[in-house]
């Protein structure tokens, strides 16, 4: 890939606790502005390998690079002022007012009163609080609000990296849908590297942009959510599961599906239902000299070569965009019991369809 | 007690009030040092206990053998090294706060979430800044608890200080107590309840303001 920074890199990481092996000889590059999931059953070293990225758990052997910096080399406070830290069980400081904890990292680096001011107030907007709730205490506010709250401090010094334990395994799965989609609103805006570390594989289908999973302390798979559905080996077929396909769908595009030799002919134009190009299909479709779709028209209505008619032109419904997910559509043909929807870019452009069987066909079947 | 022998007594009390605001001055001087310096001298021992949890341990039973060394005995243990005077009594004060506070600082830093102060070191707070703005603050109401005893504890002990020269209004307990004067042992021993009580009461209103703050039931 070319441009791509590298912001995190493992190289050959292992941990050991005496003579334990948590974490064995793991590699992975995580891409500026990327989101990097970990998964895997617990006690899997997800979190050791997280934790290994800030030296909260230092690392028995191999290389670990934060910004192309050898993570040995660095004062591991300044290493850790550097990158966000969102943990598990929130940490929001109990005795602390929710300015303060926004402001926490701020005044550990005993950055002026007044600057910590304004970056508490923006940061509240950002996470979409009342400025009102920076004077009120922890335990003041619900469960998903101090998750918010976790995620603006994370982020008060502005830090590339954001490193995310399981950030919301603390709040009712219904909160978690939605502080999953403020935090992808958000990476929109922010645009950071996050590591974001789960056990819950629609979490890891949702937020990441590629995912590793673990297990016993290597990292048996790495890829986008289309390379992990389409994973071979046992142990992670089993440990996605069934379900967790359908999260998986919403992750992809349906460009990723589009059938873009399907029949075309242009406006005005006559048809020849023997033309070799229409063999084995059903439907032509009528197109415009803007490339725009007039619609589209069934070859059992022609007995002939003839001219097409917009008596016989059928008219395109619910057309999908090349940027809808896999699930949408699949719902959509469910829905209209339909076995195919075409595919209209925004500008109105056709770009062909997309069917059950395309959509199965891009997760490689076994024969 | 009868109307006229409480009428004896206020009137006896009425008679040496300044006496008895001058013993209460000495009384409260020699509680609050001996709770200060108690409380200074066994909070870094306590931070250090749960640094060395090995050697904090035997500091925890040294100083809970002191505490339950009769206070008499401490006071005569004193004197010949430290002649007579509110120097014995201070240091007897001393020895008997530092179990409760060494004990309660132990066991406050200790019942810190660790999550917290995860949170804080992957913040990037140095060893001290967890100490100083994550641990302390969260172990404050129950070090606060262990002052709180101390104090009760201190300004009960003070009285024996009168035995050691030091004054306080143990002179009055005491002299009552020999000459067999009961208005005179009031005299004192009443003062000495209502300062214990009050003290309680105010380190109570720290102990759960702090609490409260925190969002923990007091």
């Amino acid at each position: 890939m070319e441009n791509t920074v590298i912001d995190v890199e493992f190289q050959n990481v292992s941990k050991y606790y005496g003579k334990e092996k948590v974490v064995d000889e793991v590699n992975f590059r995580i891409n500026r502005g990327e989101i990097f999931v970990l998964i895997g059953p617990s006690g899997c070293g997800k979190t050791t390998t997280l934790k290994m990225i800030n030296q909260l758990v230092p690392h028995s052997s191999g290389q670990i690079f934060v910004r192309g910096k050898n993570v040995t080399e660095l004062d591991p406070v300044e290493l850790r002022r550097s990158i966000g830290y969102v943990i598990q069980h929130i940490g929001l400081l109990p005795h602390l007012t929710i300015r303060d904890n926004v402001n926490f990292v701020l005044q550990l680096q005993r950055v002026p009163q007044k600057k910590q001011r304004e970056r508490a107030n923006e940061l509240i907007k950002m996470i979409g609080l009342p400025d009102s709730y920076l004077d009120r205490y922890p335990h003041e506010i619900s469960g998903g609000e101090q998750q918010r709250v976790g995620v603006a401090r994370a982020l008060a010094a502005d830090p590339e990296i954001l490193l995310m334990d399981e950030p919301f395994g603390a709040v009712d799965p219904l909160t978690r849908e939605q502080l999953q989609n403020e935090l992808l609103r958000l990476q929109k805006t922010i645009k950071k590297t996050m590591v974001f570390v789960t056990h819950d594989m629609q979490e890891a289908f949702k937020v990441g942009n590629r995912i590793g999973i673990m297990r016993r302390g290597q990292l048996v798979t790495m890829g986008t959510a289309m390379d992990i559905v389409n994973a071979k080996d046992d142990f992670v077929r089993a440990f996605i599961g069934r379900e967790a396909v359908f999260s998986a769908l919403d992750t992809i595009p349906v460009f990723q599906a589009i059938i873009r030799d399907c029949p075309v002919i242009h406006e005005g134009d006559a048809i020849d239902p023997a033309d070799p190009r229409f063999k084995d299909w059903e439907n032509v479709f009528v197109i415009n000299q803007n490339g725009h779709c007039l619609g589209y028209v069934s070859l059992t209505d022609f007995k002939a070569h003839e001219k097409v008619t917009t008596e016989k032109l059928r008219e395109i419904t619910s057309p999908c965009l090349p940027s809808d997910s896999l699930k949408k559509a699949i719902g959509e043909m469910l829905w209209g019991k339909r076995a195919w929807l075409p595919v209209v870019t925004k500008e109105g452009n056709f770009e062909g369809i997309v069917s059950f069987q395309s959509c199965v066909s891009i997760l490689a079947l076994d024969d | 007690m009868s109307l006229e022998s409480l009428s004896s007594f206020l009137s006896y009390f009425w008679e040496v009030r300044f006496h008895v605001a001058e013993l209460a001055v000495q009384h409260v001087l020699l509680s609050l040092m001996g709770v200060i310096v108690g409380t200074i001298t066994a909070l870094p021992l306590g931070i250090f206990a749960t640094r060395y949890p090995k050697i904090g341990n035997y500091a925890v039973d040294i100083t809970g053998m002191l505490y339950t060394v009769p206070s008499l005995a401490i006071l005569g243990f004193m004197l010949p090294f430290l002649g007579l005077g509110w120097l014995p009594t201070i240091m007897a004060l001393i020895i008997y706060s530092w179990m409760p506070v060494l004990r309660n600082t132990c066991a406050g830093i200790l019942s810190v979430d660790s999550a917290v102060k995860e949170a804080a070191m992957g913040m990037g707070a140095t060893p001290a800044q967890v100490l100083f703005r994550v641990e302390l603050p969260l172990a404050f109401p129950v070090i606060m608890a262990g002052v709180r005893t101390v104090a009760v504890l201190t300004i009960g002990v003070a009285t024996m200080g009168a035995l050691a020269g030091a004054g306080g209004l143990g002179e009055l307990v005491f002299t009552g107590i020999s000459m067999m004067d009961t208005n005179r042992t009031l005299v004192g021993a009443i003062p000495v309840t209502i300062m214990a009580l009050l003290a309680d009461q105010l380190m109570g209103l720290i102990e759960n303001r702090a609490k409260s703050r925190m969002g923990i039931r007091g």
